[in-house]
């Protein structure tokens, strides 16, 4: 009897084991934490608005945070264009459904087609113009597309902003969406592309990307075409951001070009240098904390509403820091804090034995 | 504003007639050069004077074609309006370059460092207009001036010797975000350090207008531009001779072509970076406080716009010399002011859009030389 149920047991915990070591575990159970607050909304606990509105802009925004990992962490490539590539996903979302009455689905199309050909055209200046003179230029493009936002009336509306009135057209019917609603879509969405993020940076092409992050002459030589890969860094990280933006408008219902500024920029790419540049996990420790924050928490206290400068200064104070003592973000601070406490308790647990039974020599 | 009709339909076709006739240049003709290098560049460059020369004609002819009796006259009076931004652009572009020479790095935070200045200069003049009634505006402001000026001045040596002496071994583009969260930090220090800035700094006088004439045509200037221009070119032509005539310009120049070698020949390189970044928020601060009365008032984002300009000037003048910045410095505002007759709204896209062409046709900017890598 005993020897059975040991096995059961025993059984049981490999099956366990096995669940939780396998790699999509962990971004299943960071979706299900951002869907706890919206489940216990459903289930009648009164959570505030502020809140859930915080954990679905965070949502988007590790979404768009994963695409400029692959192009910083993997690629090497340093880009302030992500502003600029967010807005377009929105104005593209916002014309189609206000002044075509386009599908939900030919917009994400439109989009992910349009990312493409952005993605190729900055790629192309990417071959030319490297390090750190590209930051500059892509910052020129992501001006140069403000301004667009900002002049071109008869799309964007111009400084005043375009708002949707949350509505979405899908299959040719005008649906009012709620955005509770979206908010689970968005979790499905963040879930799906962090394995599509995972799987993109364990295949050869991650691989190849990581090459050229560390050598180009040296990737080249060993057969890495720089061409191929650069495009593709740019193209997956601004279908990325096109999304994102797709995604926030149909949640937030509003677009300003004030928005799209190079603040935006730079506080995406202070989520992914601060959580760490090469970890999903990392970007999402990252994002919760130069977003998620000061969203969700900082908001609640009345000394962080009068002064909204002190979270701005927080981010960029964690950014030097982090660059100057952790270059590997601040998740390779808690997995090697994690790995000491566990070495640490373990020379304990020995050293109690020794003290409980005598030691074996 | 005018019939553009035609106008960028010209110069797509000007454009297109330059590249197959430089394509054409370089399949037939290269082989009878001994120097096929020096050559190409020259030629890229002719053409390239070429195509901005081209744009300036188009300009011209646009406003001729509407006002054929004022055009010279049009033209004329509104370059001489961008004195101001000229002066505030070759400012600020400088300082990044000086910064570039000698820390290998591209200072986003030179805007936010000269917009510290700015926000002292303007508590200072908060200060003398309640306590000194007596006295004039342009005593005033320069004071002001010089306060702003030291402070970014020191700023700057603070900001070298806590980090940027201690990232040396960072990578050039962690170098750069280590900038870029420098803008964050002084952006949300500032409000909290200043408070809120209740008036605006005036401008440097409000004598009526200087009128002069050239060529033969009546124009006029602010004043507070023509001090601008004078205030510029006095701390440039300081700063180029130090560049050239002092140790310390021998020092830079060093720094510049490689760090580790000048410092083991006895350069103290400490010194000459945290005297560029402090050089470098000087001149930042005083383009800021003359920029000011442009806008309505201190913010944080006063400098913003320069910041975007200024990168764009350096890039298209080559980060590697001193003087292709400020050609290009000069270049980018007189464009703007000109575009925005013929385009209205759009000549920050256009200029923006004929910079990133320019900089595709010539990674290394108009001035730049190609720098031999070793792998």
């Amino acid at each position: 009897m005993m020897i059975c149920r040991t096995e059961v047991s025993k059984d049981r915990k490999a099956r366990i084991k096995q669940i939780t070591n396998h790699p999509y575990f962990g971004f299943f159970i960071i979706t299900f934490l951002m869907l706890i607050v919206q489940l216990l909304r459903v289930a009648g606990v009164p959570v505030s608005n502020t809140l859930i509105r915080a954990f679905g802009i965070t949502m988007i925004y590790i979404i768009i945070a994963l695409g400029f990992s692959i192009l910083l962490g993997y690629a090497g490539l340093a880009s302030l264009g992500t502003a600029g590539f967010v807005g377009i996903g929105t104005y593209i979302l916002g014309y189609f459904t206000k002044n075509l009455e386009a599908s939900i689905f030919i917009v994400i199309l439109v989009s992910i087609l349009g990312a493409i050909v952005i993605g190729l055209i900055v790629g192309f200046i990417s071959l030319r113009i490297e390090g750190m003179y590209l930051a500059i230029i892509t910052l020129g493009l992501s001006e140069i597309l403000n301004e667009v936002f900002k002049n071109a009336v008869s799309i964007t509306n111009g400084t005043n902003g375009l708002g949707l009135d949350s509505q979405l057209i899908i299959f040719k019917n005008l649906i009012f969406v709620n955005h509770n609603t979206i908010f689970i879509f968005t979790a499905i969405i963040m879930f799906i592309m962090m394995i599509l993020t995972l799987n993109l940076i364990k295949s050869p092409t991650g691989r190849a990307l990581l090459a050229m992050r560390n050598s180009t002459s040296a990737a080249q030589a060993m057969g890495v075409s720089i061409l191929k890969y650069r495009l593709m860094a740019f193209i997956v990280s601004t279908v990325y951001a096109m999304l994102g933006g797709v995604i926030y408008m149909s949640y937030i219902s509003f677009s300003i070009p004030t928005t799209w500024s190079l603040a935006f920029s730079l506080n995406i790419l202070a989520a992914v240098i601060v959580g760490g540049s090469q970890s999903i996990y990392g970007i999402v420790l990252g994002t919760f904390m130069i977003f998620g924050l000061n969203l969700g928490v900082f908001q609640q206290f009345d000394f962080f509403k009068e002064n909204p400068a002190i979270s701005v200064m927080f981010n960029g104070l964690l950014i030097i820091l982090v660059i100057m003592f952790y270059p590997g973000g601040l998740i390779r601070l808690v997995t090697t804090s994690y790995y000491k406490l566990k070495k640490a308790l373990a020379k304990l647990k020995m050293k109690w034995r020794n003290y409980r039974y005598g030691s074996d020599n | 504003m005018f019939d553009t009709t035609g106008f960028w339909k010209d110069i797509f076709i000007f454009i297109l007639v330059l590249v197959v006739v430089y394509t054409l240049l370089k399949t037939f003709t290269l082989k009878y050069f001994k120097n096929k290098d020096r050559a190409k560049t020259v030629g890229l460059n002719i053409f390239l004077v070429l195509g901005i020369l081209y744009l300036f004609y188009r300009i011209y002819r646009v406003i001729y074609d509407n006002f054929p009796d004022f055009a010279t006259m049009f033209m004329m009076t509104n370059i001489i309006n961008q004195t101001l931004q000229v002066s505030v652009l070759a400012l600020a572009t400088t300082g990044i370059v000086l910064i570039f020479k000698t820390s290998a790095t591209t200072n986003f935070a030179q805007g936010m460092i000269a917009t510290f200045g700015a926000f002292l200069s303007a508590k200072m003049i908060q200060y003398f207009t309640l306590n000194y009634t007596d006295m004039t505006v342009t005593t005033m402001v320069f004071l002001a001036m010089i306060g702003g000026a030291i402070t970014a001045f020191l700023f700057g040596v603070f900001v070298d010797a806590v980090i940027i002496r201690n990232s040396k071994d960072k990578s050039p583009i962690g170098k750069q975000m280590i900038t870029m969260g420098l803008v964050l930090v002084l952006a949300g220090a500032m409000p909290l350090i200043f408070g809120k800035i209740l008036m605006p700094i005036p401008k440097m006088s409000y004598e009526p207008n200087i009128a002069f004439k050239l060529f033969g045509i009546d124009l006029f200037i602010t004043v507070h531009a023509y001090y601008a221009l004078i205030i510029t070119v006095v701390l440039l032509v300081i700063l180029f001779s130090m560049l050239r005539f002092t140790k310390w310009g021998l020092g830079v120049r060093a720094t510049a072509s490689n760090e580790l070698v000048a410092g083991m020949m006895g350069v103290n390189t400490k010194v000459i970076t945290s005297m560029s970044w402090a050089i470098a928020g000087l001149l930042g601060a005083v383009a800021a406080v003359m920029l000011t009365p442009n806008a309505t008032n201190v913010t944080v984002a006063l400098m913003t716009p320069t910041q975007v300009n200024a990168f764009m000037a350096a890039i298209l003048g080559s980060f590697s010399s001193f003087l292709g910045p400020l050609v290009a410095a000069i270049l980018i505002p007189v464009l703007t002011g000109l575009l925005s007759l013929v385009v209205p709204l759009w000549q920050n896209a256009v200029v923006y859009l004929i910079i990133l062409a320019v900089v595709l046709v010539k990674p290394m900017g108009l001035f730049g030389k190609k720098i031999a890598k070793k792998v």
